[in-house]
Protein backbone atom coordinates (compact mmCIF):
# COMPACT_ATOMS: atom_id res chain seq x y z
CA UNK A 1 0.00 0.00 0.00
CA UNK A 2 2.87 2.36 0.92
CA UNK A 3 4.34 1.93 -2.56
CA UNK A 4 1.01 2.43 -4.32
CA UNK A 5 -0.23 5.14 -1.95
CA UNK A 6 0.79 8.09 -4.17
CA UNK A 7 -1.03 6.54 -7.14
CA UNK A 8 -4.26 6.03 -5.19
CA UNK A 9 -4.12 9.59 -3.86
CA UNK A 10 -3.44 11.16 -7.25
CA UNK A 11 -6.22 9.21 -8.99
CA UNK A 12 -8.70 10.23 -6.27
CA UNK A 13 -7.47 13.81 -6.65
CA UNK A 14 -8.05 13.61 -10.40
CA UNK A 15 -11.63 12.40 -9.96
CA UNK A 16 -12.38 15.13 -7.38
CA UNK A 17 -10.74 17.79 -9.59
CA UNK A 18 -12.82 16.74 -12.59
CA UNK A 19 -16.04 16.90 -10.54
CA UNK A 20 -15.03 20.27 -9.10
CA UNK A 21 -14.12 21.67 -12.55
CA UNK A 22 -17.34 20.40 -14.16
CA UNK A 23 -19.56 21.96 -11.51
CA UNK A 24 -17.70 25.25 -11.02
CA UNK A 25 -17.86 28.26 -13.29
CA UNK A 26 -19.90 31.30 -14.21
CA UNK A 27 -22.86 28.96 -14.60
CA UNK A 28 -22.87 26.73 -11.52
CA UNK A 29 -23.97 23.14 -12.05
CA UNK A 30 -25.09 21.41 -8.89
CA UNK A 31 -23.63 18.01 -8.07
CA UNK A 32 -27.04 16.32 -8.32
CA UNK A 33 -27.62 17.92 -11.73
CA UNK A 34 -24.22 16.76 -12.93
CA UNK A 35 -25.00 13.23 -11.80
CA UNK A 36 -28.39 13.35 -13.53
CA UNK A 37 -26.91 14.68 -16.79
CA UNK A 38 -24.20 11.99 -16.82
CA UNK A 39 -26.75 9.24 -16.08
CA UNK A 40 -29.10 10.44 -18.80
CA UNK A 41 -26.26 10.54 -21.33
CA UNK A 42 -25.11 7.03 -20.37
CA UNK A 43 -28.60 5.52 -20.45
CA UNK A 44 -29.63 7.44 -23.59
CA UNK A 45 -32.78 8.93 -22.05
CA UNK A 46 -34.19 12.26 -23.22
CA UNK A 47 -33.56 15.47 -21.25
CA UNK A 48 -36.32 17.44 -19.60
CA UNK A 49 -36.67 21.17 -20.45
CA UNK A 50 -35.31 22.14 -17.04
CA UNK A 51 -31.99 20.47 -17.91
CA UNK A 52 -31.44 21.95 -21.35
CA UNK A 53 -29.28 24.88 -20.19
CA UNK A 54 -26.98 22.92 -17.82
CA UNK A 55 -26.75 20.16 -20.45
CA UNK A 56 -25.66 22.67 -23.06
CA UNK A 57 -23.06 24.19 -20.67
CA UNK A 58 -21.78 20.77 -19.64
CA UNK A 59 -21.55 19.00 -23.01
CA UNK A 60 -20.69 21.89 -25.32
CA UNK A 61 -18.43 24.04 -23.14
CA UNK A 62 -17.25 22.57 -19.90
CA UNK A 63 -16.70 18.88 -20.65
CA UNK A 64 -14.42 19.42 -23.72
CA UNK A 65 -12.48 22.05 -21.82
CA UNK A 66 -12.04 19.86 -18.75
CA UNK A 67 -10.99 16.86 -20.84
CA UNK A 68 -8.59 18.99 -22.85
CA UNK A 69 -6.98 20.33 -19.67
CA UNK A 70 -6.46 16.80 -18.38
CA UNK A 71 -5.13 15.50 -21.72
CA UNK A 72 -2.85 18.49 -22.40
CA UNK A 73 -1.57 18.51 -18.81
CA UNK A 74 -0.76 14.81 -19.06
CA UNK A 75 1.00 15.34 -22.39
CA UNK A 76 3.12 18.26 -21.17
CA UNK A 77 4.09 16.45 -17.96
CA UNK A 78 5.05 13.20 -19.70
CA UNK A 79 6.91 15.26 -22.33
CA UNK A 80 8.88 16.89 -19.50
CA UNK A 81 9.66 13.47 -17.97
CA UNK A 82 10.87 12.10 -21.31
CA UNK A 83 13.07 15.06 -22.23
CA UNK A 84 14.52 15.28 -18.72
CA UNK A 85 15.24 11.53 -18.88
CA UNK A 86 16.99 11.45 -22.24
CA UNK A 87 18.85 14.71 -21.53
CA UNK A 88 19.69 13.53 -18.00
CA UNK A 89 18.81 16.88 -16.52
CA UNK A 90 15.90 17.58 -14.15
CA UNK A 91 15.78 21.21 -15.28
CA UNK A 92 15.25 20.50 -18.95
CA UNK A 93 11.89 20.99 -20.62
CA UNK A 94 10.81 20.28 -24.20
CA UNK A 95 11.27 23.98 -24.99
CA UNK A 96 15.02 23.40 -24.73
CA UNK A 97 14.81 21.52 -28.00
CA UNK A 98 12.82 24.16 -29.84
CA UNK A 99 9.29 22.76 -29.44
CA UNK A 100 7.85 25.96 -27.95
CA UNK A 101 9.39 28.48 -30.36
CA UNK A 102 8.60 26.20 -33.30
CA UNK A 103 4.95 26.07 -32.22
CA UNK A 104 4.77 29.86 -31.68
CA UNK A 105 6.25 30.43 -35.14
CA UNK A 106 3.79 27.97 -36.69
CA UNK A 107 0.79 29.58 -34.97
CA UNK A 108 2.01 33.06 -35.99
CA UNK A 109 2.32 32.02 -39.65
CA UNK A 110 -1.25 30.71 -39.58
CA UNK A 111 -2.56 33.88 -37.90
CA UNK A 112 -0.72 36.28 -40.23
CA UNK A 113 -0.94 34.49 -43.59
CA UNK A 114 -3.72 31.95 -43.45
CA UNK A 115 -7.32 31.68 -42.38
CA UNK A 116 -6.71 32.25 -38.65
CA UNK A 117 -9.10 29.40 -38.02
CA UNK A 118 -8.44 27.24 -34.96
CA UNK A 119 -7.68 24.26 -37.18
CA UNK A 120 -5.09 26.07 -39.28
CA UNK A 121 -3.37 27.51 -36.18
CA UNK A 122 -3.36 24.12 -34.48
CA UNK A 123 -2.04 22.28 -37.54
CA UNK A 124 0.64 24.84 -38.33
CA UNK A 125 1.82 25.01 -34.68
CA UNK A 126 1.96 21.21 -34.51
CA UNK A 127 4.04 20.77 -37.66
CA UNK A 128 6.44 23.64 -36.97
CA UNK A 129 7.03 22.35 -33.43
CA UNK A 130 8.02 18.98 -34.87
CA UNK A 131 10.09 20.64 -37.62
CA UNK A 132 12.04 22.60 -34.99
CA UNK A 133 12.97 19.42 -33.10
CA UNK A 134 13.92 17.61 -36.32
CA UNK A 135 16.19 20.54 -37.16
CA UNK A 136 17.73 20.42 -33.67
CA UNK A 137 18.42 16.72 -34.11
CA UNK A 138 19.97 17.16 -37.57
CA UNK A 139 22.28 19.92 -36.29
CA UNK A 140 23.08 18.49 -32.84
CA UNK A 141 23.33 14.73 -33.26
CA UNK A 142 26.84 13.36 -33.21
CA UNK A 143 26.26 9.79 -32.12
CA UNK A 144 26.72 8.95 -28.46
CA UNK A 145 27.30 11.66 -25.85
CA UNK A 146 25.33 14.22 -27.89
CA UNK A 147 23.49 15.88 -25.01
CA UNK A 148 25.54 19.09 -25.00
CA UNK A 149 25.46 19.50 -28.78
CA UNK A 150 21.71 18.86 -28.83
CA UNK A 151 21.14 21.55 -26.19
CA UNK A 152 23.32 24.01 -28.14
CA UNK A 153 21.45 23.13 -31.34
CA UNK A 154 18.20 23.70 -29.38
CA UNK A 155 19.35 27.19 -28.39
CA UNK A 156 20.33 27.96 -32.02
CA UNK A 157 17.06 26.72 -33.52
CA UNK A 158 14.95 28.37 -30.79
CA UNK A 159 16.72 31.68 -31.39
CA UNK A 160 16.08 31.52 -35.14
CA UNK A 161 12.41 30.64 -34.64
CA UNK A 162 12.09 33.35 -31.99
CA UNK A 163 13.52 35.92 -34.41
CA UNK A 164 11.22 34.72 -37.18
CA UNK A 165 8.27 34.85 -34.76
CA UNK A 166 9.20 38.41 -33.75
CA UNK A 167 9.36 39.40 -37.41
CA UNK A 168 5.86 38.00 -37.94
CA UNK A 169 4.63 40.00 -34.94
CA UNK A 170 6.27 43.11 -36.40
CA UNK A 171 4.46 42.76 -39.72
CA UNK A 172 1.19 41.56 -38.17
CA UNK A 173 -1.91 43.74 -38.20
CA UNK A 174 -1.77 45.43 -34.75
CA UNK A 175 -5.55 45.36 -34.23
CA UNK A 176 -6.38 41.73 -34.94
CA UNK A 177 -3.36 39.57 -35.73
CA UNK A 178 -0.92 40.86 -33.09
CA UNK A 179 -3.31 40.39 -30.14
CA UNK A 180 -4.21 36.94 -31.50
CA UNK A 181 -0.52 35.92 -31.55
CA UNK A 182 0.09 37.40 -28.11
CA UNK A 183 -2.89 35.62 -26.55
CA UNK A 184 -1.95 32.33 -28.22
CA UNK A 185 1.56 32.50 -26.73
CA UNK A 186 0.07 32.93 -23.25
CA UNK A 187 -2.03 29.81 -23.57
CA UNK A 188 -5.67 29.18 -22.91
CA UNK A 189 -8.36 26.56 -23.17
CA UNK A 190 -11.26 28.92 -23.78
CA UNK A 191 -11.72 27.98 -27.45
CA UNK A 192 -11.55 24.23 -27.06
CA UNK A 193 -14.11 22.20 -28.99
CA UNK A 194 -14.79 18.49 -29.15
CA UNK A 195 -12.82 18.24 -32.42
CA UNK A 196 -9.70 19.60 -30.69
CA UNK A 197 -10.16 17.13 -27.85
CA UNK A 198 -10.49 14.14 -30.16
CA UNK A 199 -7.48 15.14 -32.30
CA UNK A 200 -5.31 15.75 -29.24
CA UNK A 201 -6.54 12.58 -27.54
CA UNK A 202 -5.60 10.40 -30.52
CA UNK A 203 -2.10 11.85 -30.98
CA UNK A 204 -1.29 12.08 -27.26
CA UNK A 205 -2.54 8.53 -26.62
CA UNK A 206 -0.25 7.20 -29.36
CA UNK A 207 2.72 9.15 -27.97
CA UNK A 208 2.21 8.23 -24.32
CA UNK A 209 1.57 4.56 -25.22
CA UNK A 210 4.85 4.52 -27.18
CA UNK A 211 6.73 5.98 -24.24
CA UNK A 212 5.06 3.54 -21.85
CA UNK A 213 6.02 0.54 -24.01
CA UNK A 214 9.69 1.48 -23.94
CA UNK A 215 9.79 2.81 -20.37
CA UNK A 216 12.59 0.43 -19.31
CA UNK A 217 14.87 1.79 -22.00
CA UNK A 218 14.16 5.30 -20.75
CA UNK A 219 15.61 4.26 -17.38
CA UNK A 220 18.82 3.12 -19.06
CA UNK A 221 19.01 6.31 -21.16
CA UNK A 222 18.76 8.30 -17.93
CA UNK A 223 21.97 6.64 -16.67
CA UNK A 224 24.08 7.86 -19.59
CA UNK A 225 24.81 6.94 -23.18
CA UNK A 226 27.70 4.58 -22.48
CA UNK A 227 25.80 2.88 -19.69
CA UNK A 228 22.78 2.40 -21.94
CA UNK A 229 24.98 1.02 -24.73
CA UNK A 230 26.68 -1.41 -22.34
CA UNK A 231 23.29 -2.72 -21.26
CA UNK A 232 22.03 -3.36 -24.75
CA UNK A 233 20.31 -0.13 -25.84
CA UNK A 234 20.90 1.25 -29.31
CA UNK A 235 21.24 4.78 -27.98
CA UNK A 236 20.79 6.67 -31.25
CA UNK A 237 17.60 4.84 -32.20
CA UNK A 238 16.23 5.10 -28.66
CA UNK A 239 16.94 8.83 -28.53
CA UNK A 240 15.18 9.40 -31.85
CA UNK A 241 12.24 7.31 -30.68
CA UNK A 242 11.81 9.18 -27.38
CA UNK A 243 12.32 12.58 -29.01
CA UNK A 244 9.70 11.65 -31.59
CA UNK A 245 7.10 10.52 -29.04
CA UNK A 246 7.95 13.38 -26.65
CA UNK A 247 7.71 16.00 -29.37
CA UNK A 248 4.51 14.49 -30.72
CA UNK A 249 2.66 14.77 -27.40
CA UNK A 250 4.02 18.19 -26.44
CA UNK A 251 3.30 19.57 -29.93
CA UNK A 252 -0.23 18.14 -29.80
CA UNK A 253 -0.80 19.67 -26.34
CA UNK A 254 0.69 23.06 -27.22
CA UNK A 255 -0.99 23.37 -30.61
CA UNK A 256 -4.42 22.87 -29.03
CA UNK A 257 -3.99 25.19 -26.04
CA UNK A 258 -1.22 27.60 -26.96
CA UNK A 259 1.98 27.84 -24.96
CA UNK A 260 1.47 26.74 -21.38
CA UNK A 261 4.62 27.39 -19.39
CA UNK A 262 6.11 25.38 -16.53
CA UNK A 263 3.75 22.38 -16.49
CA UNK A 264 6.30 20.10 -18.20
CA UNK A 265 9.19 21.10 -16.00
CA UNK A 266 7.51 21.41 -12.63
CA UNK A 267 5.22 18.36 -12.79
CA UNK A 268 8.05 16.08 -13.96
CA UNK A 269 10.23 17.36 -11.13
CA UNK A 270 7.58 17.01 -8.41
CA UNK A 271 6.59 13.55 -9.67
CA UNK A 272 10.20 12.39 -9.45
CA UNK A 273 10.40 13.65 -5.87
CA UNK A 274 7.26 11.69 -4.95
CA UNK A 275 7.63 8.34 -6.77
CA UNK A 276 11.35 8.30 -7.61
CA UNK A 277 13.13 8.20 -10.97
CA UNK A 278 12.00 4.73 -12.16
CA UNK A 279 10.04 5.52 -15.34
CA UNK A 280 7.72 2.56 -14.83
CA UNK A 281 6.24 4.56 -11.92
CA UNK A 282 7.22 8.05 -12.99
CA UNK A 283 5.46 8.12 -16.40
CA UNK A 284 1.97 7.14 -15.14
CA UNK A 285 2.23 9.32 -12.04
CA UNK A 286 3.36 12.41 -13.97
CA UNK A 287 0.63 11.72 -16.53
CA UNK A 288 -2.11 11.97 -13.88
CA UNK A 289 -0.47 14.76 -11.86
CA UNK A 290 -0.02 16.82 -15.05
CA UNK A 291 -3.74 16.42 -15.77
CA UNK A 292 -4.69 17.46 -12.23
CA UNK A 293 -2.29 20.43 -12.23
CA UNK A 294 -3.50 21.89 -15.52
CA UNK A 295 -7.16 21.22 -14.75
CA UNK A 296 -7.00 22.99 -11.38
CA UNK A 297 -5.02 25.87 -12.89
CA UNK A 298 -7.56 26.22 -15.70
CA UNK A 299 -10.40 26.15 -13.17
CA UNK A 300 -8.73 29.01 -11.26
CA UNK A 301 -8.15 30.92 -14.51
CA UNK A 302 -11.76 30.79 -15.66
CA UNK A 303 -13.13 31.66 -12.24
CA UNK A 304 -11.11 34.85 -11.74
CA UNK A 305 -13.37 37.63 -10.37
CA UNK A 306 -12.56 40.02 -13.23
CA UNK A 307 -12.84 37.44 -16.00
CA UNK A 308 -10.58 34.83 -17.50
CA UNK A 309 -6.85 35.45 -17.84
CA UNK A 310 -4.25 33.56 -19.96
CA UNK A 311 -3.31 30.31 -18.25
CA UNK A 312 0.49 30.69 -18.53
CA UNK A 313 0.33 33.65 -16.15
CA UNK A 314 -1.04 31.41 -13.41
CA UNK A 315 1.11 28.33 -14.22
CA UNK A 316 4.19 30.58 -14.09
CA UNK A 317 3.10 32.19 -10.79
CA UNK A 318 2.58 28.74 -9.26
CA UNK A 319 5.39 26.89 -11.04
CA UNK A 320 8.38 29.19 -10.58
CA UNK A 321 7.99 29.78 -6.79
CA UNK A 322 7.22 26.08 -6.29
CA UNK A 323 10.44 25.09 -8.05
CA UNK A 324 12.32 27.70 -6.02
CA UNK A 325 10.89 26.24 -2.81
CA UNK A 326 11.84 22.69 -3.83
CA UNK A 327 15.33 23.84 -4.76
CA UNK A 328 15.79 25.57 -1.39
CA UNK A 329 14.49 22.50 0.42
CA UNK A 330 16.88 20.25 -1.49
CA UNK A 331 19.83 22.58 -0.90
CA UNK A 332 19.03 22.63 2.82
CA UNK A 333 19.02 18.81 2.86
CA UNK A 334 22.44 18.73 1.17
CA UNK A 335 23.83 21.16 3.77
CA UNK A 336 22.53 18.96 6.59
CA UNK B 1 42.34 -19.33 -32.60
CA UNK B 2 42.42 -21.91 -29.82
CA UNK B 3 39.30 -23.55 -28.47
CA UNK B 4 39.33 -21.95 -25.04
CA UNK B 5 40.15 -18.45 -26.29
CA UNK B 6 37.01 -16.52 -25.49
CA UNK B 7 38.26 -13.08 -26.48
CA UNK B 8 40.58 -12.50 -29.42
CA UNK B 9 41.83 -9.08 -30.44
CA UNK B 10 43.51 -8.99 -33.83
CA UNK B 11 45.53 -6.08 -35.15
CA UNK B 12 43.17 -3.44 -33.81
CA UNK B 13 43.67 0.23 -34.66
CA UNK B 14 41.59 3.06 -33.26
CA UNK B 15 41.85 6.77 -34.03
CA UNK B 16 40.32 9.52 -31.92
CA UNK B 17 39.92 12.36 -34.42
CA UNK B 18 43.38 12.50 -36.04
CA UNK B 19 45.27 10.91 -33.17
CA UNK B 20 45.97 7.20 -33.35
CA UNK B 21 45.03 5.99 -29.87
CA UNK B 22 45.48 2.26 -30.43
CA UNK B 23 47.88 0.73 -32.90
CA UNK B 24 48.20 -2.92 -33.98
CA UNK B 25 46.75 -4.34 -30.78
CA UNK B 26 46.66 -8.14 -30.77
CA UNK B 27 46.17 -10.49 -27.85
CA UNK B 28 43.77 -13.13 -26.64
CA UNK B 29 42.23 -14.15 -23.34
CA UNK B 30 41.18 -17.65 -22.34
CA UNK B 31 38.02 -18.62 -20.50
CA UNK B 32 38.35 -18.23 -16.74
CA UNK B 33 41.37 -15.94 -16.90
CA UNK B 34 41.84 -12.55 -15.30
CA UNK B 35 43.64 -10.31 -17.77
CA UNK B 36 45.10 -7.01 -16.62
CA UNK B 37 45.72 -4.06 -18.92
CA UNK B 38 48.62 -2.12 -17.45
CA UNK B 39 50.18 1.13 -18.57
CA UNK B 40 50.60 4.81 -17.78
CA UNK B 41 47.82 7.41 -18.17
CA UNK B 42 46.86 7.93 -21.80
CA UNK B 43 48.29 4.61 -22.94
CA UNK B 44 44.91 3.52 -24.35
CA UNK B 45 43.69 1.07 -21.68
CA UNK B 46 40.19 2.48 -21.26
CA UNK B 47 39.85 3.07 -25.00
CA UNK B 48 40.68 -0.58 -25.58
CA UNK B 49 37.99 -1.69 -23.10
CA UNK B 50 35.42 0.52 -24.87
CA UNK B 51 36.47 -0.96 -28.23
CA UNK B 52 36.03 -4.49 -26.88
CA UNK B 53 32.56 -3.56 -25.65
CA UNK B 54 31.70 -1.97 -29.02
CA UNK B 55 31.11 1.47 -27.48
CA UNK B 56 33.87 2.77 -29.75
CA UNK B 57 34.13 1.51 -33.32
CA UNK B 58 37.57 0.30 -34.30
CA UNK B 59 39.20 1.54 -37.52
CA UNK B 60 41.03 -1.66 -38.42
CA UNK B 61 41.42 -5.24 -37.24
CA UNK B 62 38.76 -7.25 -35.47
CA UNK B 63 37.57 -8.19 -32.01
CA UNK B 64 36.14 -11.67 -31.66
CA UNK B 65 34.05 -12.65 -28.63
CA UNK B 66 33.06 -16.30 -28.37
CA UNK B 67 33.83 -16.76 -32.07
CA UNK B 68 31.68 -13.79 -33.11
CA UNK B 69 32.99 -10.52 -34.52
CA UNK B 70 31.78 -7.69 -32.27
CA UNK B 71 31.12 -5.44 -35.30
CA UNK B 72 28.50 -7.87 -36.57
CA UNK B 73 26.59 -7.96 -33.29
CA UNK B 74 23.66 -5.81 -32.18
CA UNK B 75 23.87 -3.91 -28.89
CA UNK B 76 21.59 -6.48 -27.26
CA UNK B 77 23.80 -9.36 -28.40
CA UNK B 78 26.92 -7.61 -27.08
CA UNK B 79 25.20 -6.98 -23.74
CA UNK B 80 24.47 -10.69 -23.43
CA UNK B 81 28.17 -11.50 -23.93
CA UNK B 82 29.97 -8.62 -22.21
CA UNK B 83 29.26 -6.67 -19.02
CA UNK B 84 31.14 -3.51 -18.19
CA UNK B 85 31.94 -1.92 -14.84
CA UNK B 86 32.89 1.73 -15.36
CA UNK B 87 35.59 3.44 -13.36
CA UNK B 88 33.05 5.68 -11.70
CA UNK B 89 29.34 6.17 -12.27
CA UNK B 90 27.56 9.26 -11.06
CA UNK B 91 23.91 9.29 -11.97
CA UNK B 92 21.73 12.40 -12.10
CA UNK B 93 18.54 10.66 -11.02
CA UNK B 94 18.90 8.81 -7.77
CA UNK B 95 17.74 5.26 -8.48
CA UNK B 96 17.75 2.75 -5.63
CA UNK B 97 20.38 0.02 -5.58
CA UNK B 98 17.88 -2.70 -6.45
CA UNK B 99 16.62 -0.62 -9.39
CA UNK B 100 20.20 -0.13 -10.61
CA UNK B 101 20.90 -3.86 -10.47
CA UNK B 102 17.62 -4.81 -12.15
CA UNK B 103 18.28 -2.47 -15.06
CA UNK B 104 21.27 -4.62 -16.06
CA UNK B 105 18.94 -7.46 -16.98
CA UNK B 106 16.84 -5.39 -19.37
CA UNK B 107 18.01 -7.32 -22.45
CA UNK B 108 16.20 -10.33 -21.03
CA UNK B 109 12.96 -8.56 -20.17
CA UNK B 110 11.54 -8.10 -23.66
CA UNK B 111 10.42 -4.88 -25.31
CA UNK B 112 9.36 -2.99 -22.16
CA UNK B 113 12.70 -3.58 -20.47
CA UNK B 114 10.91 -3.93 -17.13
CA UNK B 115 11.82 -6.63 -14.60
CA UNK B 116 9.43 -9.32 -13.46
CA UNK B 117 8.92 -10.73 -9.97
CA UNK B 118 11.51 -13.50 -10.43
CA UNK B 119 14.10 -10.96 -11.48
CA UNK B 120 13.68 -9.11 -8.17
CA UNK B 121 14.41 -12.32 -6.29
CA UNK B 122 17.50 -13.03 -8.41
CA UNK B 123 18.79 -9.48 -8.00
CA UNK B 124 18.44 -9.80 -4.23
CA UNK B 125 20.31 -13.11 -4.34
CA UNK B 126 23.25 -11.40 -6.04
CA UNK B 127 23.23 -8.61 -3.48
CA UNK B 128 23.28 -11.26 -0.73
CA UNK B 129 26.13 -13.05 -2.46
CA UNK B 130 28.18 -9.85 -2.35
CA UNK B 131 26.98 -9.14 1.25
CA UNK B 132 25.35 -5.84 0.28
CA UNK B 133 21.69 -6.86 0.60
CA UNK B 134 21.26 -4.16 3.27
CA UNK B 135 21.85 -1.55 0.55
CA UNK B 136 18.98 -2.73 -1.67
CA UNK B 137 16.57 0.14 -0.95
CA UNK B 138 19.24 2.81 -0.47
CA UNK B 139 19.69 5.52 -3.12
CA UNK B 140 22.76 4.78 -5.24
CA UNK B 141 23.90 8.43 -5.06
CA UNK B 142 24.05 8.28 -1.27
CA UNK B 143 26.54 5.39 -1.16
CA UNK B 144 30.27 5.58 -0.48
CA UNK B 145 32.77 4.95 -3.30
CA UNK B 146 33.38 1.37 -2.17
CA UNK B 147 29.66 0.60 -1.86
CA UNK B 148 29.05 2.05 -5.32
CA UNK B 149 31.76 -0.16 -6.76
CA UNK B 150 30.16 -3.23 -5.14
CA UNK B 151 26.80 -2.27 -6.62
CA UNK B 152 28.32 -1.86 -10.09
CA UNK B 153 29.90 -5.31 -9.79
CA UNK B 154 26.56 -6.77 -8.63
CA UNK B 155 24.93 -5.12 -11.62
CA UNK B 156 27.51 -6.62 -14.01
CA UNK B 157 26.92 -10.07 -12.50
CA UNK B 158 23.16 -9.66 -12.89
CA UNK B 159 23.73 -8.97 -16.58
CA UNK B 160 24.81 -12.63 -16.79
CA UNK B 161 27.50 -12.07 -19.43
CA UNK B 162 30.50 -14.38 -19.70
CA UNK B 163 33.02 -11.58 -20.03
CA UNK B 164 33.49 -8.91 -17.40
CA UNK B 165 35.27 -5.68 -18.30
CA UNK B 166 36.35 -3.47 -15.40
CA UNK B 167 37.82 -0.02 -15.80
CA UNK B 168 40.12 0.82 -12.88
CA UNK B 169 37.94 -1.01 -10.34
CA UNK B 170 39.97 0.25 -7.36
CA UNK B 171 40.93 3.75 -8.43
CA UNK B 172 38.78 5.67 -5.92
CA UNK B 173 39.00 3.25 -3.05
CA UNK B 174 40.93 3.22 0.20
CA UNK B 175 43.56 0.59 0.96
CA UNK B 176 41.21 -1.90 2.57
CA UNK B 177 38.45 -1.46 0.00
CA UNK B 178 40.96 -2.05 -2.81
CA UNK B 179 41.80 -5.39 -1.25
CA UNK B 180 38.15 -6.32 -0.66
CA UNK B 181 37.12 -5.48 -4.23
CA UNK B 182 40.04 -7.29 -5.85
CA UNK B 183 39.48 -10.42 -3.73
CA UNK B 184 35.83 -10.29 -4.75
CA UNK B 185 36.70 -9.99 -8.45
CA UNK B 186 39.01 -12.97 -8.20
CA UNK B 187 36.43 -15.00 -6.30
CA UNK B 188 33.54 -14.37 -8.70
CA UNK B 189 35.75 -14.94 -11.75
CA UNK B 190 36.76 -18.36 -10.43
CA UNK B 191 33.38 -19.37 -8.98
CA UNK B 192 31.31 -18.36 -12.00
CA UNK B 193 33.97 -19.29 -14.54
CA UNK B 194 33.92 -15.79 -16.00
CA UNK B 195 36.60 -14.13 -18.07
CA UNK B 196 37.71 -10.81 -16.63
CA UNK B 197 39.60 -8.04 -18.36
CA UNK B 198 40.47 -4.98 -16.31
CA UNK B 199 42.54 -1.87 -16.56
CA UNK B 200 44.75 -1.21 -13.57
CA UNK B 201 47.02 1.58 -12.41
CA UNK B 202 48.81 -0.29 -9.68
CA UNK B 203 51.33 -2.88 -10.94
CA UNK B 204 51.27 -4.62 -7.55
CA UNK B 205 47.52 -5.24 -7.84
CA UNK B 206 48.04 -6.46 -11.40
CA UNK B 207 50.89 -8.72 -10.34
CA UNK B 208 48.90 -10.18 -7.48
CA UNK B 209 45.53 -10.81 -9.13
CA UNK B 210 46.02 -11.22 -12.89
CA UNK B 211 46.72 -14.45 -14.75
CA UNK B 212 47.65 -12.59 -17.89
CA UNK B 213 49.03 -9.11 -18.46
CA UNK B 214 48.97 -6.79 -21.43
CA UNK B 215 51.30 -3.81 -20.99
CA UNK B 216 50.54 -0.78 -23.10
CA UNK B 217 52.36 2.42 -23.81
CA UNK B 218 51.31 5.13 -26.23
CA UNK B 219 48.61 2.95 -27.77
CA UNK B 220 50.89 0.00 -28.50
CA UNK B 221 51.44 -3.30 -26.72
CA UNK B 222 54.96 -3.41 -25.27
CA UNK B 223 54.71 -6.71 -23.39
CA UNK B 224 52.07 -9.37 -23.09
CA UNK B 225 51.72 -12.90 -21.85
CA UNK B 226 51.10 -14.91 -18.72
CA UNK B 227 51.76 -12.98 -15.55
CA UNK B 228 55.04 -14.70 -14.64
CA UNK B 229 56.56 -14.20 -18.08
CA UNK B 230 56.02 -10.43 -18.25
CA UNK B 231 55.86 -9.14 -14.67
CA UNK B 232 59.46 -8.12 -14.23
CA UNK B 233 61.45 -4.99 -13.56
CA UNK B 234 62.53 -4.40 -17.17
CA UNK B 235 58.99 -4.49 -18.58
CA UNK B 236 57.62 -2.19 -15.85
CA UNK B 237 60.52 0.25 -16.16
CA UNK B 238 60.01 0.31 -19.89
CA UNK B 239 56.28 1.15 -19.87
CA UNK B 240 56.36 3.61 -16.96
CA UNK B 241 59.69 5.21 -17.95
CA UNK B 242 61.13 5.12 -14.42
CA UNK B 243 63.49 3.09 -12.26
CA UNK B 244 61.72 0.36 -10.33
CA UNK B 245 62.87 -2.01 -7.58
CA UNK B 246 61.31 -5.41 -7.06
CA UNK B 247 61.19 -7.12 -3.68
CA UNK B 248 59.62 -10.17 -2.10
CA UNK B 249 57.30 -10.45 0.88
CA UNK B 250 57.74 -13.04 3.64
CA UNK B 251 55.45 -15.35 1.72
CA UNK B 252 57.52 -14.96 -1.44
CA UNK B 253 55.09 -12.74 -3.34
CA UNK B 254 56.71 -10.13 -5.55
CA UNK B 255 56.10 -6.42 -5.11
CA UNK B 256 57.47 -3.38 -6.87
CA UNK B 257 58.35 0.10 -5.64
CA UNK B 258 59.74 3.16 -7.38
CA UNK B 259 63.53 3.31 -6.98
CA UNK B 260 63.79 6.48 -4.88
CA UNK B 261 66.89 8.62 -5.37
CA UNK B 262 68.88 8.88 -2.11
Amino acid sequence: MRRNGPFVIIVVLLVLSVIFALTTGQYHIRLATLWKLLSLRLTGHALGDDLSVPAMVLWSVRMPRVLMAVIAGAALAVGGVVFQGIMRNPLVSPSFLGVTHGAVFGASIAIVFFSKSALSIETSAFFWAIAAVVLVYVIGDRGINSITTLVIAGVIVSTVFMAAGSFLKYIADPYEQLPAITFWTMGGLNNVLWNNVIRALVIISIGITGIWIFRGKLNLMALGDEEALSMGVNVRSARVLFMLFGTLIVAAGSSSCGIIMWVDLIVAHISRLIVGPDHARLVPFACVLGGVFLLLTDTIVRNMPNGEIPISIVTSFIGAPLLGYLLMKQTRQWKE
Amino acid sequence: MQDNEILVIENVDFRYRERKTLSHISFSVRKGEICGLLGPNGSGKTTLLKCINGILSIDAGRIVVQNRDVRGLSREEIAKLIAMVPQELNVVFSFTVIEMVLMAGSVRYGISGIAKKDDYARAREILEELHIEHLAERRYNELSGGEKQMVLIARALFQKAGILLLDEPTSHLDFKRQYVIMELIRKITRQKNLTTVMTLHDPNTAGRYCDRLVMLNDGRICYQGLRDSVFHVESLESIYGMRINMGHTDTGAEYVLPAYEQ
